[in-house]
């Protein structure tokens, strides 16, 4: 973080055309209220403002470009439905190929890496080209969504703004995730879940500094948003109602089916990913387009739903349109889509594509249940609205997000127990079944090594209690005199003790100090006269083992106290047992 | 910088703002042309076309009132009832006071039987806001109203509704007539009486008017009255069945009554001799030996018993020396006219119009 004198310099070159002089004091106050923890909040607002209106300019663009390539209406014609999606891969290929690399791959992974290995570059032409490639891709009937490139546009224009700004590097590598969050708050029209993704996926933790930043960027973007495409959600919610505690089983078993779905969503991604990138550089001009035609021939078939982002199919789904027969056969169609579109290196997001998926497999569960337990009152709108927590949690692996993903489009808490327990049971499922999630998985794919935040969710962490020693000998009081004191130290091997000089105050002595006072003829006096009045920190054994490190290389003994009496000596640590600790941690 | 970034991003918001009302602009055009062409196919009763331009109308203009009651609308063609009532709601939440969306989802509600949410949606349709022939479209959904009431056998809610819209008749005499039925069918045969009246007040020679005042003064036992419109009412349309039938248990009756005003001692005995001679008949008839499905019983026995004790003194003689013995007679021909009609199904012809007479005469034996 970067000291107030530090940040008062970096507006000093903000503003360096001097004011006059009766402007001095006006000055100094505007100077003290921009630090540049403060200029990060206003310029969060800016980076949602700017993320919102390129996020309104990139519907727009969706839009146009599915008018102009597969038509107006919801019929589509077969000439459309093949060649829309083919060509729009051709063009797209070269685009990315030629124009724009970074365009291809995963926002999130990108902002990730911008965040962790970048010092939060990313540039901005990466933005432009994913405008354009995911607009021509998604519009033209590619299965895939427009989350994940909102995302990255935000998240580019984040960093864009903080380079004009010249940020700190601290505050610089934490910017891309501000303006993701924007991104994703504007495309999702849910600022809540976005913040949750944010903090939940990209950063990893809950600071304050950052959280601000973040809720304040994902706000101003969706104001803006509102403010454009208004703030109707993306579907129409069905009434929901949880009649009975029984329905909770049926629930929990939408939870399995989709645990699974996901994994073989994830798994034909991990299987299929790395070959398409392994054929020779020449497919890659065809893979996006030969990936339109497989889609454009779904469509054909009798599923034009899995075209695009589909939003409007959910919406039907969840109001009972599609048996639950041809709901599942979607599911499955979708699956195959997106990973024809994701694999062949076609930009775009699995997020809308995960809720369509999970709504539809959720509403197939749900009548399926519904066809064989006619007594429960189960309604498929309901059923959908979980199952797309489901897919969020089994595939995404985001299980906060998932969970108020749900509430925050539905507006509805009384559905939290369903989506509770089912998004449980896909997580857990597919957290035992794929033990690494997509977007580690991806980073991989992609020969990053960014830090996984699943795993750092459940990583082991090892407190001060795990070190420590008994006290055992170590300490003593310090009234008691030299003499008894090397008694004490002559019958161990031990070079240090810890004294209690008040009762919640401690010192450190050494047998060589206590020998050469003895040997200076002091040997009736107490030990407290060989203390200096500065005492030895004390730790408690909740605190992380990492907090023990600060202080064990300048003292050799450390107290370890009970946060309910501070008097209680629980035991004592030194740099030894820190360090042996560790190392046995390491050793697995 | 700030002032900067404050200005890049207003003359951005302008440049959005811009673009906002192009694409707007575009939209609405094709929302609308997907919307014509979506109204001209449910006026046809295409509803499957009807249903894809609308969805495509709401692809662009997606919180459109109109297009979405019209897909609503369509959808309902198509029996899709539960989309159609996602819509409705969806309508109804925005504004609660539509006639329309009121009537549509009472239509719906009444079709998946969900009648206390029927009748609550037809109440607030009855009472809603209408653009257009307010008077006219209120009233067709009070009448549908009615109709649930009635079917639901909840004829107290069915009279109050049926009063109201009666008060709102004005000269119409096909919504008197059919205020009639719905009070005949409700059991309120004074009402329906009045309805059929009113409406032969406009049109004197109205067949359906006539018949229905027939039945309805049949049914309240004026049988004069009811003589008088069932004839009419044949006489205008000689193929009605049910109204010729209907006169001819009437004019039994008026026949068959020995208790009828001003006719002689003589007639009158020969009509309780005859109606004696019906009811030994029918009597007969049910007999557990002539039935195959009745099964003996006490009653029957006894009555036939009692019959055949009284016959030897039913005759013009004794009836003549005994006044009492009319009644007597006509109690039991009475009797056994309500025992058969339970115990052998309901009679016809003359003793139909025995069973008619002695409800008549009901509070005097």
């Amino acid at each position: 973080m970067a000291t107030p004198s530090e940040a008062s310099s970096q507006i000093t070159s903000l503003n360096e055309i001097p004011p006059p002089a009766g402007w001095m004091h006006s000055r100094e106050l505007w100077r003290a209220f921009f630090r540049e923890d403060r200029f990060f909040l206003v310029l969060s607002v800016f980076i949602g403002v700017f993320s919102g209106l390129a996020v309104v300019c990139f519907r727009y663009a969706i839009d146009w470009s599915r008018l102009y390539l597969l038509g107006t209406g919801v019929v589509l014609t077969p000439a459309r439905l093949l060649l829309a999606p083919s060509l729009a891969g051709l063009v797209i290929a070269v685009l990315v190929i030629h124009f724009f690399p970074r365009a291809r791959g995963s926002g999130v992974n990108q902002t990730k890496a911008a965040l962790y290995i970048y010092n939060g570059y990313i540039p901005f032409r990466t933005a432009v080209g994913k405008f354009i490639t995911a607009a021509l891709a998604i519009g033209s009937g590619h299965s895939l969504g427009p989350e994940d490139p909102s995302l990255q546009i935000g998240a580019c224009l984040a960093s864009a703004l903080g380079r004009r700004m010249r940020l700190s590097r601290e505050r610089m590598r934490l910017i891309a995730p501000v303006g993701a969050a924007a991104g994703l708050a504007a495309a999702f029209n849910a600022p809540i879940s976005a913040v949750l993704f944010v903090i939940e996926e990209v950063i990893g933790r809950w600071t304050a500094g950052i959280l601000g930043s973040v809720v304040l960027s994902a706000v101003s973007a969706v104001v803006i948003m509102r403010w454009f495409l208004g703030s109707e959600p993306l579907f129409r919610i069905p009434a929901v109602e949880l009649r009975r505690p029984s329905e909770l089983i049926a629930y929990a078993i939408l939870g399995v089916v989709g645990g699974l779905a996901s994994v073989v969503f994830a798994g034909g991604i991990a299987t299929l990913r790395p070959r398409c990138k392994a054929l020779p550089r020449w497919t890659q001009y065809f893979q996006p387009a030969i990936a339109g035609l497989l889609i454009g021939i779904i469509a054909m078939l009798g599923a034009p739903q899995v075209m695009g982002a589909g939003y409007e199919y959910i919406d039907q789904a969840m109001h009972g349109q599609f048996t639950w027969e041809f709901l599942a056969i979607l599911a499955g169609l979708k699956i195959l889509a997106t990973l024809l579109s994701f694999v062949s290196g076609t930009p775009g997001g699995m997020f809308a594509p995960t809720l369509f998926i999970g709504a539809m497999l959720g509403a197939a569960v749900g009548g399926a249940e519904h066809y064989l337990l006619p007594h429960l009152t189960i309604s498929p709108g309901t059923y959908a609205l979980v199952g797309m927590g489901v897919l969020f949690a089994g595939f995404l692996r985001v299980p906060m997000t998932s969970v108020f993903m749900v509430l925050e489009v539905s507006g509805n808490y009384s559905i939290i127990v369903p989506v509770i327990i089912a998004n449980t049971f896909a997580y857990v499922i597919s957290r035992g079944l794929q033990p690494l999630a997509i977007f580690d998985l991806l980073t991989r794919q992609d020969g990053l090594d960014l830090p996984s935040m699943e795993e750092q969710r459940e990583e082991d962490i090892l407190h001060v209690e795990d070190a420590m020693q008994p006290v055992q000998g170590l300490a003593l009081d310090a009234s008691l005199s030299l003499d008894q004191a090397l008694r004490t130290l002559d019958r161990s091997e031990i070079e240090h003790l810890l004294v209690r000089m008040r009762p919640d105050a401690w010192g450190v002595v050494t047998k060589e100090q206590l020998q050469q006072a003895a040997a200076a003829g002091n040997a009736s006096a107490n030990v407290a006269s060989l203390l200096s009045e500065q005492t030895v920190p004390y730790l408690h054994p909740d605190l992380p083992l990492e907090v023990a490190l600060r202080y064990v290389d300048r003292w050799p003994l450390i107290p370890v106290v009970s946060r309910a009496n501070l008097g209680q000596l629980e035991g004592v640590i030194s740099q030894a047992d820190v360090l042996r600790r560790y190392r046995e941690f390491g050793e697995g | 910088m700030l002032a900067l970034l404050a200005a890049l991003a207003v003359a951005c918001f302008l440049l959005v703002t811009g673009l906002s009302h192009a694409y707007e602009q575009q939209r609405e055009s094709l929302g609308v042309r997907w919307f014509s062409r979506g109204v001209t196919d449910l006026n046809a009763s295409r509803y499957d076309a009807a249903v894809t331009d609308f969805r495509a109308a709401l692809l662009y203009s997606r919180e459109n009132y109109v297009y979405q009651l019209d897909l609503a609308e369509a959808l309902i063609g198509m029996k899709h009832l539960g989309e159609a009532s996602a819509y409705l709601l969806n309508l109804w939440d925005r504004q609660p006071e539509d006639g329309l969306v009121n009537l549509e989802l009472a239509r719906i509600a009444a079709q998946q039987a969900k009648n206390d949410q029927a009748i609550r949606y037809y109440h607030d349709a009855v009472n809603a806001v209408w653009p257009r022939d307010q008077e006219f479209r209120r009233r067709t959904a009070r009448v549908e109203l009615i109709e649930l009431l009635l079917r639901l056998d909840q004829t107290v809610d069915a009279q109050s509704e049926l009063i109201a819209l009666e008060a709102n008749a004005g000269d119409n005499p096909e919504l008197q007539i059919q205020i009639g039925d719905f009070f005949a069918r409700a059991g309120d045969f004074d009402h329906a009486l009045a309805a059929y009246t009113a409406a032969l007040k406009s049109d004197k020679r109205n067949e359906a008017a006539l018949a229905g005042a027939g039945d309805a003064a049949f049914e309240l036992q004026r049988y004069f009255l009811a003589q008088h419109y069932l004839q009419a009412a044949t006489a205008l349309n000689p193929k009605d069945a049910q109204t010729a039938e209907r006169l001819k248990t009437t004019e039994l009756v008026l026949q068959m009554d020995p208790y009828r005003r001003q006719i002689s001692a003589a007639e009158r005995n020969r009509l309780v001799m005859a109606a004696f001679a019906t009811v030994g008949q029918r009597l007969q008839a049910c007999t557990p030996f002539a039935s195959t499905a009745a099964a003996p019983t006490t009653a029957n026995l006894d009555l036939s018993k009692e019959w055949t004790a009284l016959k030897p003194r039913i005759t013009e003689r004794y009836l003549l020396r005994d006044p009492d013995l009319v009644d007597s007679a006509m109690n039991l021909v009475f009797r056994i006219e309500r025992f058969t009609s339970g115990a052998c199904g309901s009679p016809s012809g003359p003793d139909l119009a025995l069973l008619l007479i002695s409800k008549l005469h009901e509070g005097n034996s």
